[in-house]
């Protein structure tokens, strides 16, 4: 592209006047423009941008490209692949996040271990041995039908 | 001893990096004061100016092909030329580097020769049935 090397990103500013031109270069104001923290991640002078997804954006505003909601020169966040609209999501809900999170592992928690002591501490109805009729099926066991079958009683009185 | 007024709602909600507060609990949209507006009426020269820069460019009757995007050009650069440059090894940048590049690989090695070295000892003892298997 013809852009030339001061219209590219940079090292971090350092001097005011650095950091009013990165900001002209940004097309930001000087008040606005707030680089990332000096800690040698390589960011740069890049400026650091509230982090918001596309998604908080006004819908109904004409922008530029409305499925990112994005118009043409604004800066981009460092992590907007992350923030489209397809992606990452950080509009407010209506619930308070700690609120969700904690009745979802108030539950969760609450199922794992009534599950765990029911795989530990198992308990069934009693059962017994099933009874069949007919003299516990002598006929169809292949019992002589001529003699006598055994009496069979399930019961003690 | 009487407690203090009761938490904002902007502070019970606790806006973290998932979520943020609701423009109606942020105190910032009903803060109409002269800097504000001056503040909100620069950004919007800005914003024209660009919105003309680009609307030129889009309804021009010889539009070019592409219209560039210096914004994204920019975006680009930072995120893959412009990291190395800037880069500088700090403790912080050390450690982190150490672990993660260096720790799942440590750690998988010694999984895995921990679990090939138990099924070695289970086949020396004759207490491995080996799997049959066509593939």
């Amino acid at each position: 592209s013809e852009m030339s090397k001061d219209m590219m990103p940079g090292p971090y500013p350092r001097t005011p006047e650095e950091r009013a031109a990165a900001a002209k270069k940004y097309n930001m104001r000087v008040e606005d423009y707030q680089p990332y923290p000096d800690d040698g991640f390589g960011y740069g002078d890049y400026p650091m941008l509230p982090d918001k997804s596309q998604y908080e954006r006004d819908a109904w505003y004409q922008w530029d490209q409305p499925d990112m909601r994005h118009n043409w020169g604004e800066p981009m966040h460092w992590n907007f692949d992350m923030y489209i609209r397809n992606r990452v999501d950080t509009s407010p809900t209506v619930v308070p996040w700690h609120t969700m999170s904690k009745h979802f592992l108030i539950f969760l928690s609450t199922m794992l271990i009534m599950f765990g002591l029911g795989a530990i501490y198992p308990s069934y109805r009693p059962v017994g041995p099933k009874q069949y009729p007919f003299n516990d099926l002598y006929l169809e066991k292949g019992g002589d039908p001529n003699k006598e079958p055994p009496a069979v009683i399930h019961y003690e009185i | 001893m009487a407690t203090g007024p009761p938490p904002s709602a902007a502070k019970l909600y606790r806006p973290n990096r998932f979520v943020s507060l609701p423009a109606e609990l942020d105190p910032d949209t009903y803060d109409s004061s002269p800097e504000k507006r001056r503040a909100e009426a620069e950004r919007l020269a800005i914003r024209s100016r660009l919105k003309r820069q680009y609307q030129l460019q889009l309804n021009n009757p010889s539009r070019p092909a592409i219209i560039e995007d210096p914004a994204l050009l920019r975006w680009v650069y930072a995120k893959s030329m412009n990291v190395y440059p800037t880069f500088r090894p700090t403790p912080r940048t050390s450690f982190l580097g150490a672990a993660y590049a260096l720790g799942p690989l440590l750690f998988w090695i010694f999984v895995l020769k921990a679990d090939r070295d138990r099924k070695e000892k289970r086949i020396q003892e004759g207490k491995y049935k080996r799997p049959f298997s066509v593939f």
